[in-house]
């Protein structure tokens, strides 16, 4: 269960907000607040005014794992398996712990051939995968995903949805671009102007946004 | 005006890249997975990288510009009017047409990702170069903007385009499609007869293709008018 009461940061403004839900999907057009709510959620930033209470505690005492859209502004390490491992290594985890949890997030996300390259030598795609890797190997209670999906390709983009559908994470966040993406959360939040239009299911939202572009594309085809 | 690839081969850190083809006057799609080489073949057709063996032939193409896949790495001034100006053209017309007249001031930086990119496409638009390489243009665009995007690359009235893109949702009208795998470009051919035989079409395409409709062209629109047609 997520909660948000008298939210006001950096403009966002979210008096009342509680979703009960797993899959959450953020949608919305660009410099909406997206970003900026996930990073409130995820302990990044704290809130100016107001509250969030995830699991019943605050976003800061969660272990959350964070997929941004530009991985080379976070990505830290120069060899994949570092970057990986630096989840449990910053977490004082025991080497053979990092090394199993590296390789389950491997195994999880399909990079396990990647271990040994460069991250400097992969293309932007992988990069993002491999952030996924890192946010896995910490096991999360909240994975939260900020339009990670920009530059993957259909291929990839399948695959980072099984992953998360597969996490074991109590809460996914997802802001993404792909209404058809989002189409198959849990629940659906389109935000604008810093706050949330409209929040429900899937069909419920994207009801309301039919004569917009933010439909999913296979949808009017039905 | 054409740029032609002949027998190209390019290899880095055990990636090689393959192929041979004419790019004419019109707009051309190259899609394919992550890490099939896009980007490459990208910087081979701007001449920033040489390949290995074979030639890659510009004819008749006078300028040329790349618009790489991370807007940031392309910035050069400190604020936006300034980075619009580096391109050497008038900042309010860009400013305009990105609709970021009041941003002028700002460090670019600080600019969104939407907002960066736009500010980007508009600089390449304006510039309207004869071969113009548009690497992934459509990440981290919303699809209001995704639209202008289509618009201005459908209103480019002469020049190449090359889109090098795996978007799935928001497509313009394209004359012909190309596919990158395992660092192999292949040429699918002219849309509409390339449609059939393109293996990362979007999904609204191939929902449409597997009712018997044959769309005139990669648009969503393309595809919902010829499930009408065969609705009827």
């Amino acid at each position: 269960m997520i909660r948000i009461n008298d939210l006001r940061h950096r403009g966002l403004e979210i008096p009342e907000l509680t979703l009960d839900a797993r899959h959450i999907a953020v949608i919305g057009p660009n410099g909406s607040g997206k970003t900026r709510l996930l990073e409130v959620c995820s302990g990044i930033e704290e809130p100016g005014t107001g509250t969030i209470r995830i699991l019943g505690r605050s976003p800061s005492s969660l272990r959350v794992g964070w997929v941004g859209e530009f991985p080379d502004r976070t990505l830290l390490f120069s060899r994949v398996y570092d970057e990986v491992a630096s989840t449990p290594r910053f977490r004082h985890q025991p080497c053979p712990e990092t090394e199993r949890m590296v390789m389950a997030a491997a195994r999880m996300v399909g990079i396990g051939d990647l271990l040994e390259r460069r991250v400097a030598s992969l293309s932007g795609g992988e990069k993002v995968l491999v952030a996924l890797a890192a946010a896995c190997a910490g096991e999360p209670e909240v994975l939260v995903l900020d339009e990670a999906d920009s530059h993957l390709d259909a291929v990839t983009a399948k695959r980072l949805r099984q992953v998360v559908q597969e996490s074991p994470a109590a809460h996914v966040l997802w802001c993404t671009q792909s209404m058809d993406t989002a189409a198959m959360a849990d629940c659906v939040i389109f935000m604008e102007g810093g706050r949330v239009r409209y929040s429900g299911t899937p069909e419920e939202v994207f009801e309301i946004l039919k004569e917009t572009c933010y439909y999913p594309a296979i949808w009017r085809l039905r | 005006m054409r740029v032609e690839l002949g027998e190209v081969v390019f290899g880095r850190d055990g990636f090689c890249l393959r192929g041979s083809g004419t790019f004419g006057e019109g707009i051309h799609l190259v899609s394919g997975p992550v890490g099939s080489g896009k980007s490459t073949l990208a910087l081979l057709l701007a001449g920033l990288l040489t390949p290995d063996r074979g030639t890659v032939r510009r004819q008749d193409v006078k300028s040329v510009l790349l618009l790489l896949q991370f807007p940031e790495h392309q910035v050069t001034a400190p604020t936006v009017a300034r980075e619009a100006a580096s391109w050497g053209i008038a900042p309010d017309e860009v400013l305009a047409l990105a609709e970021l007249e009041e941003r002028a001031d700002d460090d670019p930086f600080h600019l969104s990702r939407g907002e960066l990119k736009r500010l980007t496409l508009a600089c390449a638009f304006i510039k309207c170069p004869d071969l113009l390489l548009l690497d992934e243009p459509f990440s981290s665009l919303d699809c209001e903007t995704k639209r202008w995007v289509c618009g201005m690359i459908e209103e480019r009235g002469s020049g190449t385009t090359i889109i090098f893109s795996h978007e799935q949702s928001v497509l313009p009208r394209v004359d012909a499609i190309w596919e990158m795998e395992d660092g192999a470009l292949i040429g699918r051919g002219s849309v509409p007869g390339a449609i059939s035989s393109w293996r990362h079409a979007p999904a609204y395409l191939t929902y449409a293709l597997e009712r018997g409709a044959q769309p005139e062209n990669i648009r969503l629109s393309d595809a919902r008018e010829a499930l009408c047609r065969i609705r009827d």
